[in-house]
Order: C-alpha cells, then sequence, then structure tokens
C-alpha cells in the first residue's frame, strides 16, 4: 500500500494525547468532557418534546408562587396560574411576550449560551448556565440543591431562531425534576429588539 | 501526466495541503465546546462521541498538516487527510441529501447566523472544495510513491 498503518495509527495516538494534555489545560469555558450527553444527537426534526405555550401576556391573578430570583420587581404571581406544571415533558415554548411577563414578575431567568456571550449581554437577573461548558452538570445540580420549588416557572433562554441550547438546558433540568421550564423560543436578539433591560459582565 | 508528479509542483501541494488543515484545525483547538456544538449540528454523531470527536479531530488535522509541511511521514499525513475529507464530504453530501442545514465548521466554530439557503448553498460549495483538496491527496501520493519507488 506505501505507507504505514503504524504510523498512522501513531499520529492518531499522539493527537489523542495532546488533546488529553491541552483540554487539561484549559479554562473552565473551554474545557469539555471527554464524553457528552445528548440524547437528541441523532434526530434532525424537533430538537425537544416541547409544545408552545401562550403567547398574551397573562393577566394579574393572585397566586402563590416563590420567586427564585431576587433580580426584577417583585409581582403578582400570575405565570404561576398561566403556566402550569408540565411533568410530562421538558419545556413549553414561548415567545419574547410572555418572557417580559415572567420577567416583570421576578421569575427565574436561565442563560444557555456561552459564558463570553452572557458576558456581553443578558437578561438582567438571569443566571449564566452555558450549556456547551463543562461545568453545567455542576451548575444544575447545585441549582437543584438549592431547593427552589421545582413547579414554578423558569423560563430559559439562548440565540434565538436554530439555537436548541435552551432545549438541552431544559432536559438537564428536568432530568433532575424541575416540572415547568419554558424556553424562549424567540431568544435574546428578541428580547434586545423589543427594547427590555439588558445588563452586562459575567454576573446576573 | 508527468507534469502532475512533477517536484516543483508536488512540494507547493504538500505546504499548502498541510497549511490548510493547520489553519483549520487552530480555532477548532482553542474553543472545543464551540466544534463540539458545530458536530453536533450535522446530527451524525453518537451523542457520547460528539465531545471526543471534538476534542481529537482538530489535533489530528493539526499533526497530519505539520507533517505534510515538514516533509515527515507524509504519505502516512496525506492518507489521513484523505480519510478526514472522505468523512466530511460524505457528512455534507449526507445533511444536503436531507435537507438538514449546517454551518461547515470548516474554519470557524461560530455559527454564521446565515439563512438555510445560504447554508445549503455554502455546503455544496464545500463539497466542490473538499474534492479538490481530495485532488491534491492524490497528488502528494502519486508523486511519493514515485519518489520512494512504492508499487501499489
Amino acid at each position: 500500500m506505501g505507507f504505514s498503518a503504524a504510523r498512522i495509527l501513531g499520529l492518531i495516538a499522539a493527537a489523542a494525547v495532546c488533546a488529553g494534555v491541552a483540554n487539561l489545560a484549559a479554562s473552565r469555558e473551554r474545557k469539555l468532557p471527554w464524553s457528552g450527553s445528548y440524547p437528541r444527537a441523532l434526530e434532525t426534526d424537533s430538537v425537544s418534546p416541547s409544545k408552545s405555550g401562550p403567547e398574551t401576556v397573562p393577566s394579574a391573578a393572585p397566586a402563590p408562587a416563590p420567586s427564585a430570583t431576587s433580580a426584577p420587581a417583585p409581582a403578582a404571581a400570575g405565570g404561576a396560574q398561566r403556566f402550569q406544571p408540565h411533568p410530562d415533558r421538558a419545556s413549553d415554548e414561548i415567545g419574547t411576550a410572555d418572557a417580559e411577563a415572567l420577567f416583570r414578575e421576578g421569575r427565574l431567568f436561565l442563560d444557555a449560551r456561552r459564558t463570553t456571550v452572557y458576558a456581553d449581554g443578558h437578561v438582567p437577573g438571569a443566571r449564566s448556565f452555558p450549556v456547551w461548558e463543562s461545568d453545567i452538570g455542576e451548575r444544575v445540580k447545585a441549582l437543584y440543591e438549592e431547593g427552589l420549588d421545582q413547579n414554578a416557572p423558569i423560563v430559559i433562554y439562548c440565540s434565538g431562531g436554530d439555537c436548541e441550547d435552551s432545549h438541552m438546558l431544559a432536559e438537564k433540568l428536568y432530568m433532575v425534576g424541575f416540572n415547568n421550564l419554558l424556553v424562549d423560543k424567540d431568544g435574546f436578539p428578541a428580547w434586545q429588539k423589543r427594547g427590555l433591560p439588558v445588563t452586562r459582565g459575567a454576573k446576573p | 501526466m508527468r507534469w502532475f508528479t512533477h517536484p516543483w509542483l508536488t512540494i507547493r501541494v504538500q505546504i499548502g495541503l498541510g497549511a490548510i488543515f493547520a489553519v483549520a484545525a487552530l480555532p477548532k483547538i482553542a474553543d472545543p465546546p464551540s466544534f463540539a456544538h458545530m458536530i453536533y449540528n450535522y446530527r451524525l454523531v453518537p451523542g457520547p462521541l460528539v465531545n471526543t470527536f471534538a476534542l481529537v479531530m482538530p489535533w489530528v488535522e493539526l499533526l497530519a498538516g505539520l507533517a505534510l509541511i515538514l516533509g515527515v511521514w507524509r504519505r502516512e499525513a496525506a492518507v489521513l487527510i484523505g480519510l478526514l475529507l472522505l468523512v466530511f464530504i460524505a457528512a455534507i453530501a449526507f445533511n444536503l441529501a436531507r435537507g438538514h442545514a449546517v454551518d461547515c465548521g470548516c474554519f470557524d466554530v461560530h455559527a454564521a447566523g446565515k439563512s438555510r439557503e445560504e447554508q445549503l448553498s455554502d455546503m455544496r460549495w464545500v463539497l466542490v472544495r473538499d474534492a479538490a483538496m481530495l485532488l491534491m491527496v492524490a497528488q502528494v501520493l502519486v508523486a511519493s510513491r514515485k519518489e520512494t519507488g512504492v508499487k501499489v
């Protein structure tokens, strides 16, 4: 054949060693676990068994719902009535209007985009949950251990359009028991376009 | 066909092809999570292997590219690059055939924000480009076979 299979395997082995060393030395944002968990990696159609939720701004209605974030204004708990827990599926999709209403209520927002993108601008109070970074499992575990009401609405967003990171994060949270995950399908670009509040930096 | 194996052409093809792969590897090595995202978007790699591919493949590209540039193990490096190109072509062609538009992730690991039509158009162009690089691989293999007296 004119070439050595052993040398080819040697090149691949050397590449694996280099990859291992580089990954060990990488910063948290650049590190990657060797084996990922992407249950829908071979599916091309729907990224998540999610359904579209209500689109209009909910009317104010008194209902108890613990607020999970301290950022935006305290509010009545319209979202808790409007967005009921859905333990049969990972997430429901909502639009920017619903996301805004939930923001006004002080609901927990999670940003599924990369750390650097989050720092460039995010929803005030939203916590960074970069679904492609190596410590996402620890972040999910930490959120679970906070003992939040697992039936309270949590809004997740990424970059809108084809972005699937929100759905991936919703599935991870759903696996640990969160039952009312709402994916803002329009994402952060639509939030900005609507002129809603934005904050910069690494902190919520 | 003597021109096809002329040393003047061979050295340029060898360095050019090696440089393309070495340069293409750098952004992937710098940001493995973004490259993993790119691989995931192809929807062809089983979930548990996505990250492994994202970590190792760029280093294979870099080492094979450097080997070609330096003229070390160049036949093996060319074979490896040829195999990678065949995998890339198959992945793009399969997704084109099923209408699944993706960003190539060849030289840039960040989503370009293109429309579906633009992505599909780019994918066709990538097929042509990869086929051209396969021709470069063939040149290196044929020329080096002649130089080393290898009979296939």
